[in-house]
């Protein structure tokens, strides 16, 4: 087992990584500020891309693709919120029922063909998977850290102006929101639609990255954004309080799970039990606190007697 | 604590020395990247394993990776193939092809199991070879040849449903260009899709009260669930004209099978002639099955009453 192998796969890995930190992002912002368990994503997840890979397939301009992309995400949003406000279905329901139909509608904007490549040498790409070693500014890592730096920095504003503390407000106490006036079935929506449109940014980019879209792409993307956050809440809950470095952090725990999964690959293990394997990992790796807290309270510092 | 991490730093790099100062001989290490456990794909994989071992021997090394499904794993395994410089890279199934394109434009991609290069890499003018870091074989029985089959077994049948899983690009491809030539002999044909295995008994269903005859292509997700798709045909006694030998055996009346192992095989002849007579890959020309058996099920056709005329073999 050659470290030398490890290391040159670490680019690779921490770049997949920020590119899905990008989507754990819009999953921290219904998972954790609106406190909504949003479903959506493993449809979201690859509407994005097929919408940008589609438009710049038939000539759009790739900035104008992207935008569009961003947009079809928030129109799926729009569409877990109106079955969750409008309909009264249940939140994590209306996540599954947006998620089913957007495989059809996913499939309907890729021509009705499960997949669709678009060659790195033939269009002008956000990023790709070729360059991820190569020491310039067209490397997917530098230019995924300047997209989520000013992601992270729109959030921050956002999430500074009124709407958005709104927004804060209706993920912390919504009756106690809504006795002070605010509208939260529109703050609610507005989130899901936020956050979706963001996961359909990271979409795009996935789909740029690995150089074609899949109506299955999205398939177990909670898991990863859920797994994300969790991490990252796990190892940087206590040094991170600010809101822009949380963002950062879940972004980081992205990060980390895809250096996990390369671990996983390089020890040489049967790569059938690769998907167990991750999750046993990362199961540890949520554990730890959790007995360390175990740990700590059954044996406390000495010292008691004196400082009682 | 800094002592401690520069004695740290001092191992790691003399580890990374230690790796970079391998010995340097006429070794070649190939990658292998499968998208899912599959009868099919294993064959595959197999045929390659086998034909680059009986020409090398221990000359070379198998990175062997299996991506469980997930298209998204490709990359991370194109990845680790990258880092590790293998000498070339044997993609099994579409995903698999594109991440390897993405990843690399150096490194020789071959592929196997890929019905159509020029769709899976969305390349204008086909002409036979890619042009790009990428050969291989495709696994596209002829077409034609299998509607002329269904029409020869079944010479009275006017409806024909098309059942395969809407997330699989080459079946829907397989089933456009059936459709073509089954509609030249006068048969109307009908589509119907399903998602993943769970919704694929309902629209076999669907499918049987509609059609006389149903033709199912090389579809992966088809091929891991026969039974589901037999509780259904034979009960309502509809036969299934099928692409490939592992369908066949499990629902199929019938099919003008290729041997998946046989595909393999060629592709590390494919890539014995890339690595040690230095063919250049871009001007390769996709290969293809090198055999077309016609096969029937005998089980299943005396359970539905098919007629076997002579030229086929049975399947064991």
């Amino acid at each position: 087992m050659n470290l030398a192998v490890l290391l040159n796969a670490l680019p690779g890995a921490v770049a997949q990584g920020l590119i899905w930190g990008i989507m754990s992002i819009g999953v921290y912002i219904t998972y954790k500020v609106l406190d909504l368990a949003d479903l959506t994503v493993d449809g979201s997840m690859a509407t994005g891309g097929a919408v940008c890979v589609m438009l710049i397939l038939n000539g759009w301009n790739l900035w104008l693709a992207l935008l569009c992309a961003i947009v079809a995400g928030m129109l799926a949003g729009l569409l877990t919120g109106l079955f969750h406000t409008a309909m009264g279905i249940p939140a994590i329901l209306s996540g599954i029922l947006t998620q089913l139909s957007l495989y059809s509608l996913n499939l309907a904007i890729m021509d009705f063909k499960a997949n669709q490549g678009i060659n790195v040498t033939k269009y002008q790409l956000i990023v790709s998977q070729r360059n991820v070693r190569d020491v310039s500014l067209s490397n997917p890592i530098v230019i995924t850290l300047v997209i989520l730096a000013l992601l992270i920095g729109i959030l921050y504003w956002f999430f500074g102006t009124e709407t958005g503390c709104s927004l804060r407000a209706t993920g912390a106490n919504e009756a106690m929101s809504r006795a002070q006036g605010i509208n939260t079935k529109k703050t609610k929506i507005l989130g899901l639609m936020i956050s979706n449109g963001i996961v359909a940014l990271s979409s795009a980019m996935l789909a740029h990255y690995q150089g074609f879209v899949d109506v299955n792409m999205g398939r177990g993307a909670i898991v990863i954004g859920l797994a994300a956050v969790i991490i990252s809440e796990v190892i940087f809950g206590k040094l991170f309080r600010n809101f822009a470095l949380k963002l950062l952090a879940v972004a980081i725990g992205a990060v980390l799970y895809f250096i996990v999964i390369q671990i996983v690959l390089w020890l040489g293990l049967n790569t059938n039990l690769l998907k167990l394997l991750s999750a046993l990992i990362v199961a540890v790796f949520l554990a730890i606190p959790f007995w360390k807290a175990n740990f700590s309270a059954k044996h406390p510092h000495k010292g008691g007697r004196t400082h009682a | 604590m800094k002592k401690a991490l520069s004695v740290l730093v001092a191992i790691i790099l003399t580890l990374c020395l230690c790796g970079a100062a391998s010995a340097e001989g006429q070794t070649y290490l190939v990658g292998i990247c499968q998208l899912v456990q599959h009868v099919a794909l294993d064959a595959a994989t197999q045929g390659f394993r086998d034909a680059l071992t009986e020409k090398l021997g221990d000359a070379v090394t198998f990175d062997e990776q299996n991506a469980s499904g997930d298209s998204n794993t490709c990359s991370t395994i194109m990845n680790n193939f990258v880092s590790e410089n293998v000498s070339l890279i044997m993609a099994n199934a579409t995903p698999a092809l594109q991440a390897g394109v993405a990843a690399t434009g150096d490194i020789p991609v071959l592929g196997t199991s890929v019905t159509d290069y020029a769709t899976a890499l969305d390349i204008s003018d086909w002409s036979g070879a890619t042009g790009i870091n990428v050969s291989g074989t495709s696994d596209l029985a002829p077409l034609d040849q299998q509607a002329a089959m269904l029409h020869e077994l079944f010479p009275d049948a006017t409806k024909v449903g098309l059942l395969y899983c809407s997330a699989e690009p080459n079946s829907k491809y397989q089933v456009d260009v059936i459709k073509g030539y089954l509609e030249d002999m006068g048969l109307t044909c009908t589509e119907y899709t399903f998602a993943d295995s769970n919704d694929v008994a309902s629209v076999a269903q669907n499918a049987c009260d509609g059609s006389e005859v149903i033709y199912i292509p090389t579809d992966n997700t088809a091929a891991s669930c026969t039974e589901a798709i037999r509780n259904v045909l034979e009960p309502a006694k509809v036969p299934a004209v099928v692409g490939e030998e592992g369908i066949c055996k499990g629902c199929g009346v019938a099919t003008l099978s290729i041997s998946y192992y046989d595909l393999g095989y060629a592709t590390g002849e494919m890539a014995y002639e890339v690595l040690v007579n230095g063919a250049d890959v871009s001007t390769m020309q996709i290969r293809f099955a090198p055999n077309v058996t016609k096969e029937y099920n005998a089980e299943l056709c005396s359970l539905l009453g098919v007629t076997i005329p002579e030229g086929y073999t049975a399947i064991e």
